[in-house]
């Protein structure tokens, strides 16, 4: 056995791939050659709809699967939903246990009799911030795994908006609050903007205009 | 055996042709090709970067048809060629694949061990080696090494993928398979396989 029959053992250690798992691959392509100019059909590209028979299997196009990086992120941004709502939990269960002390709204320490007056207001708060938190969350993970490339663009403004909180933070809740979010946002925002996601992004954008009348 | 020489390759740059007045006839060489192209990105950077790299071997190939050399039938060492570029991009990919495999293939260091091996020379036994001299290679050297042991394309073959003169193939092959014999003998492992190879 010499040195390329031991590397051809080697390569037969890969086998070929089922076929569902070039699906992904496939269905880029399609993308790119529904959005593609040709001399044989010339005005009718822009008309081509996204569920036109995929011409060699004769099945429908699906629409665009998002690349590994893509999937992963949105992994991540459910998983930022999930902690979340976490703290939402805690916060609300130890919100009853507030004593004025712990409280400086707006730069004012207020008294146990103002906080006890206030307190149905500071939960009402704390739920639908915390939801809204969730709810963006899970809105991008969506919108991104849609191929939306605003959603990419805002995940980012809004890592940037959790940096600036991260640097703003001095209760040990608040920090570790925004440590979570950054560290949940910072891998999300990164797998974004990996070339596979960006030429994902760009494909569906051109699918997107191709449906347009 | 090499695969698809003949008829079916015959006509890659029939559909490449038709490709460009009807896009969609481009579909047909995919399916032709990719599961090959697929494995061969996985071989050499792994499956979860191979299944990017192999959408953007066709959305490239796809984007080049116009400008594909209609006079060569088989369009598999086009095709190699943008995979092996998209390769040279992930290169650290590439180098983890490598060492994942030489961690995979390691055996614990136990007492006759090494006997072990001496008396069961396989590519198994070899294959930490085979992938560390692999990692070690030049990017081009390994190149077209890969292309021909894994690939099976010809030196003219890989002279049009890799767009380099015959003579390059040649002296490139030449030196990584050096390189490869030297890794390869150099341990206990590798002694064993000089032995064999010498007996042949």
């Amino acid at each position: 056995m010499n040195d390329m029959e031991l590397l051809r053992e080697l390569a037969q250690e890969t086998p070929l791939p089922a076929p569902a798992e070039l699906d992904a691959a496939r269905a880029r392509l399609a993308a790119a050659i529904a959005t593609a100019p040709a001399a044989g059909r010339l005005a009718a590209v822009p008309e081509t709809p996204m569920d036109q028979p995929y011409p060699s299997t004769g099945q429908p196009v699906e629409p665009l699967r998002p690349p590994a990086p893509v999937l992963s992120a949105g992994k991540f941004m459910h998983a930022g939903a999930v902690s979340s709502a976490a703290l939402l939990i805690v916060a609300l269960a130890f919100s009853f246990d507030i004593n004025a002390y712990q409280l400086t709204l707006l730069g004012h320490h207020y008294t146990t009799a103002q906080l006890s007056h206030l307190r149905p207001l500071i939960i009402t708060l704390a739920i639908a911030f915390g939801l809204a938190v969730i709810a963006l969350w899970l809105w991008m993970a969506r919108a991104t795994s849609q191929g939306k490339n605003w959603a990419r663009i805002l995940s980012t403004v809004l890592l940037g908006l959790a940096t600036l909180q991260l640097l703003g933070n001095h209760g040990v809740d608040q920090v570790f609050f925004a440590v979570l979010t950054w560290l949940t946002g910072l891998p999300a925002v990164w797998l974004l903007w990996r070339p596979a996601s960006s030429a994902f992004f760009r494909q569906c954008r051109q699918a997107a205009r191709t449906r347009q009348p | 055996m090499r695969r698809r020489r003949g008829s079916a390759a015959a006509d890659d740059a029939a559909v490449i042709e038709s490709s460009r007045r009807e896009p969609e006839r481009f579909a047909v060489l995919f399916d032709r090709h990719a599961p090959h192209i697929y494995r061969y990105l996985a071989r050499r950077a792994g499956r979860q970067v191979a299944d990017d790299l192999v959408a953007e071997t066709f959305l490239a190939a796809f984007a080049k048809r116009d400008r594909y050399d209609l006079g060569h039938a088989d369009a598999r060492p086009w095709l190699y060629g943008i995979a092996t570029n998209l390769v040279s991009q992930h290169r650290r990919d590439e180098a983890r694949q490598y060492r994942i495999r030489q961690a995979a293939a390691a055996e614990p260091e136990v007492p006759g061990h090494a006997e072990r091996v001496a008396a069961d020379v396989t590519a198994q036994a070899m294959r930490p080696l085979l992938d560390a001299a692999l990692a070690a290679l030049p990017a081009g050297d390994r190149d077209v090494l890969l292309l021909i042991a894994w690939e099976q394309l010809t030196y003219q073959e890989v002279s049009r993928a890799l767009a380099i003169p015959v003579g390059t193939v040649r002296s490139r092959l030449h030196r990584a398979r050096t390189k490869v014999r030297q890794a390869l003998a150099g341990t206990d492992a590798g002694a064993t396989y000089e032995e064999l190879t010498t007996n042949e």
